[in-house]
């Protein structure tokens, strides 16, 4: 597994608890249209389940997203990775690590959980096809030691996936 | 010796033992920093700091009366003390003066937040201020929805006795008097549903909540894009994240961030009619 385990990092600040409260409130409210969230008694880890959009490459498949949040969220972004076995895709990696912007360089603390999801579905739905990113391997070996994807220098050379 | 000569070595010795106050209540001696304090104060009566850290010594030791006496020497000398109305403030909330103390509180906010809008102080008061907020409004709509409760069981207990009277008077026609009857009940049960809606909690609407806490503001700030954000997470935004607006991506700068007054008036409003919104958890 790539990522840290959740005792390792720091507990959450109490913005972060607040805004994380409220955020839970508002997806069993409002949830994104393909998503659900597999409730547990821990804020800081999100297990998420997506179902590939009907039409596209990845209708009638679920995947697990795994969403671990930092002390400081949400001036700083969440970590969200595929639980393996991730979906085949240009952008996403066999160990889960997701090539997207906004996850990194791009993250605003204006965006959510919920509109997270939506980014990584529409990721999903546009993608040509079924196939894993071209330096997947080595990219895969260089993680073996646990790193997370957000100590990984993207280039996120390609938009148009 | 000069007279001036001579004051000044006095200010210098109750200077000192404001130091020595302010050591002993690191070291939490409260008792002693009190008496160093209380030296200080004989020695120069005029200076407002020797006055709200001995109240802050008081606090400690939950002497209330003394804090209240303290501060209000302190506000005398110098109005513009957040420490002295803040600490007055609680100082009246434990005597259950609630609407003096929040008045208090909330001129203690307005003050530090013109000295220094990030310090510690403001979330302190903030939190002291919601926390009596939300007490007066328990307290004050406990006692409406008891009101409320009385009026309309009394109100029910006279259609119903009406109801009686009229299916003795005309019957033959017992349906229709049921009917209309069942109809008033529910009628009435809506008017007091109507009547308690600003004491039930609900959801904050988001227009007055901040993209980024998701919560009710405090200080709100309006960027060059319009978007109406808390100040203290914008500033803290621009400082961690980068020199963006974080809805509209556009580039922003601290300089740029104006109080959005109208947001903060619509809040004010929001929160007279809905207490409840005060809860802090």
């Amino acid at each position: 597994m790539t990522s840290p385990s959740p005792s390792s990092r720091k507990s959450l600040s109490k913005i972060a608890c607040n805004r994380l409260q409220k955020e839970l409130v508002e997806w069993e409210l409002n949830p994104p249209a393909g998503f659900k969230h597999k409730v547990t008694d821990n804020l800081q880890r999100w297990v998420i389940e997506v179902n590939g959009a009907p039409g596209t490459l990845y209708a009638g498949e679920t995947y697990q997203l795994q969403v671990d949040f930092p002390e400081h969220y949400p001036m700083e972004a969440p970590q969200v990775i595929f639980i393996p076995p991730a979906p085949l895709h240009p952008h996403i990696y066999s160990n889960g690590h997701i090539c997207l912007d906004i996850l990194y360089d791009s993250w605003s603390p204006a965006m959510t959980v919920s509109s997270i999801c939506i980014s990584i579905l529409s990721m999903l739905s546009s993608s040509p096809a079924k196939q894993r990113p071209a330096d997947n391997d080595r990219y895969v070996k260089n993680c073996r030691n646990g790193r997370s994807p957000k100590e990984t220098r993207w280039w996120f050379h390609d938009d148009k996936v | 010796m000069s007279p001036t000569v001579a004051a000044n070595a006095i200010a210098k010795q109750a200077e000192q033992l404001k130091q020595d106050g302010n050591f002993c209540f690191t070291k939490n001696r409260f008792g002693a920093a009190i008496d160093a304090y209380t030296e200080a104060i004989a020695l120069c009566p005029n200076v407002p700091i020797y006055w709200t850290n001995r109240a802050l010594c008081h606090r400690k030791r939950n002497d209330w009366t003394r804090v209240e006496e303290d501060c209000k020497r302190a506000i005398q000398l110098d109005h513009n003390s957040v420490k002295a109305h803040y600490m007055l403030g609680l100082a009246l909330l434990q005597r259950k003066e609630y609407a003096e103390g929040v008045k208090e509180l909330e001129k203690a906010m307005d003050l530090g937040r013109g000295a220094n809008p990030h310090g510690y102080m403001i979330e302190e008061i903030w939190q002291e201020l919601a926390k009596a907020k939300y007490l007066q409004w328990e307290h004050e709509s406990t006692k409406r929805s008891w009101e409320l409760q009385n009026l309309k069981e009394a109100c029910e207990g006279a259609l119903e006795e009406k109801h009686l009277r009229d299916s003795v008077e005309v019957e033959g026609f017992l349906d229709e008097t049921t009917e209309a009857y069942s109809e008033q009940l529910e009628a009435l049960g809506r008017v007091f549903r109507k009547a308690a809606e600003g004491d039930t909690p609900a959801e904050v609407p988001d227009y007055l909540c901040c993209k980024i806490t998701l919560d009710i503001f405090r200080d709100p700030v309006i960027t060059p894009s319009g978007v109406t954000y808390e100040r203290a997470e914008i500033l803290e935004h621009l400082q961690k994240v980068g020199k963006f607006d974080p809805i509209t991506r556009e580039p922003l700068y601290p300089s740029q961030l104006v109080p959005n007054l109208a947001i903060k008036e619509a809040v004010r409003a929001f929160l007279d009619q809905h207490g409840w919104a005060y809860k802090t958890d």
